[in-house]
């Protein structure tokens, strides 16, 4: 299998990937498995500063709990709530995979319209709760 | 390939061989992954139930021994499950030399972080 | 409907989310970024006329790559977007470089990127397309000419995996017999015809194509493992023991959406890494 190089010394060029491939359900929620992993990481940080503020005394929890009820502070928390919720789905589809389940694309499919709707409904069910049902 | 004289990419990385490394950390992301399922729902509903409780409240509910090695198990389940996912995602995306900086710099932060969350789980548990 | 797929040669019709939110020439090197090409009217008695677009590339001018547009009369053409091909080629632009052989989805020549997705031309229908069809070699490549890219590192991988019986140096005296549920378990893995659809979608193979083998190599290593009659099946394991060949598949599962011949290589690597797990509790 000679290669015979073209006539021209320019590089071959790389057909596209990323820039032209459609993303499809597989690659969009295992991106988004990815993402919501990444961001989690990133809230791990604010559970540890968390629990230090509620370590440092009333004033540190004071602080925390401001920062937590402000406008942004909500806004990040639900972003975390759905990020857990969806990765936490996800990854209970990426075992069933691994035990060797639900490679048929119908199951593949099935399982991932299932996991979008259920990580918003229970984001919504768990504020709802916080809300709502607490005194 | 770019031209006759670049070298295949298969002869630059496989002269090495197999590392035969891979399943033990496929199954301790696996493994962190079925603890931390329990255990962040635990944590995710104490918070929910604590939404609007006040400041003893929440320490009291952190004092309860229970709560506590909870929490530790979380901590480092945790952090065990996010240094592996962390380590798969540089190491899908840098293949500079920083990559090795980068992958010792998370490793060392992420044991750092849990060490300070549990140090913060002893010292609710055990202080004032 | 159409939000549950149900067998790989459902093409992706969706209006929503044709590409990735990225830029257009993310990350694409000089030498790859494509300008417009021309564009290539229908015959004056063509009778229906379909828009194809086709990634072009000429590698004696040392051009950057372009998008050409090509009327195609439906009416003079065969149903399928290689007949389109053949039609441009031999009625519009003689020099159109692409692979081809057995026109009836056996052989693999003809897979390539069709309406952003893998598939072969020949198995699929000019119908199944957007109505401005968009035809691209296949992904991540090294373009040689036009549609036809450079699949010598995905056989070097192949090749690495030692796809062939390791029965042991003794030759029998007679045939290697293997029971009906034995020949059973190669189903679903030797009809692979190697056309790379599947490599060539995974994104874990464009991130790391020289280290990952890659869904068809592993699929292929599987067909070799799960042979009763292959002697080696500890020493395959080792060889695919390894964080990048194997372990840098994250079931995305590109892989099984794509494969023309509705193969799974999803599945095929889940069960080596159990093989692998099996193995080492």
């Amino acid at each position: 299998m000679s290669q015979h190089p073209p006539i021209s010394q320019a590089p071959r060029p790389l057909s596209p990937n990323i820039q032209h491939y459609r993303p499809q359900l597989t690659s969009v929620l295992s991106i988004l498995h990815r993402l919501t992993g990444v961001l989690l990481a990133a809230a791990a940080i604010g559970l540890v500063l968390g629990l230090w503020a509620v370590a440092s005394g009333p004033s540190g929890y004071t602080i925390a709990r401001a920062a937590c009820t402000s406008p942004p502070g909500l806004a990040l928390l639900a972003i975390a709530t759905w990020a857990f919720f969806m990765h936490l789905c996800g990854g209970i589809r990426h075992l069933l995979w691994d035990a060797g389940r639900g490679f048929e694309l119908a199951a593949i499919y099935q399982g991932g319209w299932t996991i979008v709707g259920a990580s918003v409904l229970l984001s919504a069910l768990l504020w709802l709760a916080a809300w709502r049902l607490v005194p | 390939m770019s031209g006759p004289s670049a070298p295949r990419p298969i002869d630059r990385t496989d002269t090495l061989g197999s590392a035969h490394t891979g399943v033990h950390d496929w199954w301790a992301e696996r493994l962190s992954a079925m603890a931390l399922a329990p255990l962040s729902l635990w944590f995710l509903a104490g918070i929910a139930l604590h939404a609007r409780s006040d400041y003893e409240a929440w320490l009291a509910w952190l004092r309860e021994p229970l709560s506590a090695v909870l929490m530790m198990l979380l901590l480092i389940s945790l952090f065990r499950h996010l240094e592996l996912g962390l380590r798969v995602v540089i190491e899908d995306y840098m293949h500079s030399a920083a990559k090795v900086t980068a992958l010792i710099a998370m490793r060392l932060f992420c044991f750092a972080l849990a060490v300070a969350g549990l140090a913060a789980t002893l010292r609710i548990l055990l202080g004032h | 409907m159409s939000m549950i797929v149900r067998s790989s040669n459902q093409a992706s019709r969706s209006r929503w989310l044709r590409r990735f939110p990225l830029p257009r020439n993310f990350g694409v090197g000089a030498e790859s970024r494509i300008v417009p090409g021309r564009h290539w009217p229908a015959p004056p008695d063509a009778r229906r006329v379909k828009t194809i677009q086709v990634y072009r590339y000429d590698p004696e001018s040392g051009a950057n790559p372009r998008l050409d547009s090509f009327e195609v009369d439906l009416e003079d053409c065969g149903p399928m977007v290689l007949d389109a091909l053949i039609w441009i080629k031999s009625k519009v632009d003689s020099t159109l470089a692409f692979r081809r052989s057995c026109r009836e989805g056996v052989c693999g020549s003809c897979a390539m990127n069709i309406d952003g997705t893998n598939w072969l031309a020949c198995t699929r229908y000019l119908a199944d397309t957007a109505p401005r069809a968009s035809v691209y070699p296949l992904a991540n490549l090294r373009v040689i000419k036009d549609l036809v890219p450079d699949q010598s590192h995905l056989f070097d991988q192949y090749r690495m995996i030692e796809p062939w019986l390791k029965a042991g140096s003794t030759v029998p005296q007679r045939e290697r017999r293997q029971s009906i549920e034995e020949r059973k378990r190669l189903d679903g893995y030797y009809e692979c015809i190697l056309c790379f659809c599947c490599t060539s979608g995974c994104p874990s193979h464009w991130w790391n194509a020289d280290r990952f083998l890659g869904p068809a190599v592993l699929l292929q290593a599987w067909r070799w493992l799960v042979d009763s009659r292959d002697k080696a099946r500890g020493e395959r394991l080792d060889q695919l023991h390894d964080p990048f060949r194997l372990y840098r598949c994250h079931t995305i599962l590109n892989c099984t959406r794509t494969c023309p011949k509705g193969l799974n290589p999803g599945r095929a690597i889940a069960q080596i890494k159990q093989l692998l797990f099996e193995r080492q509790p």
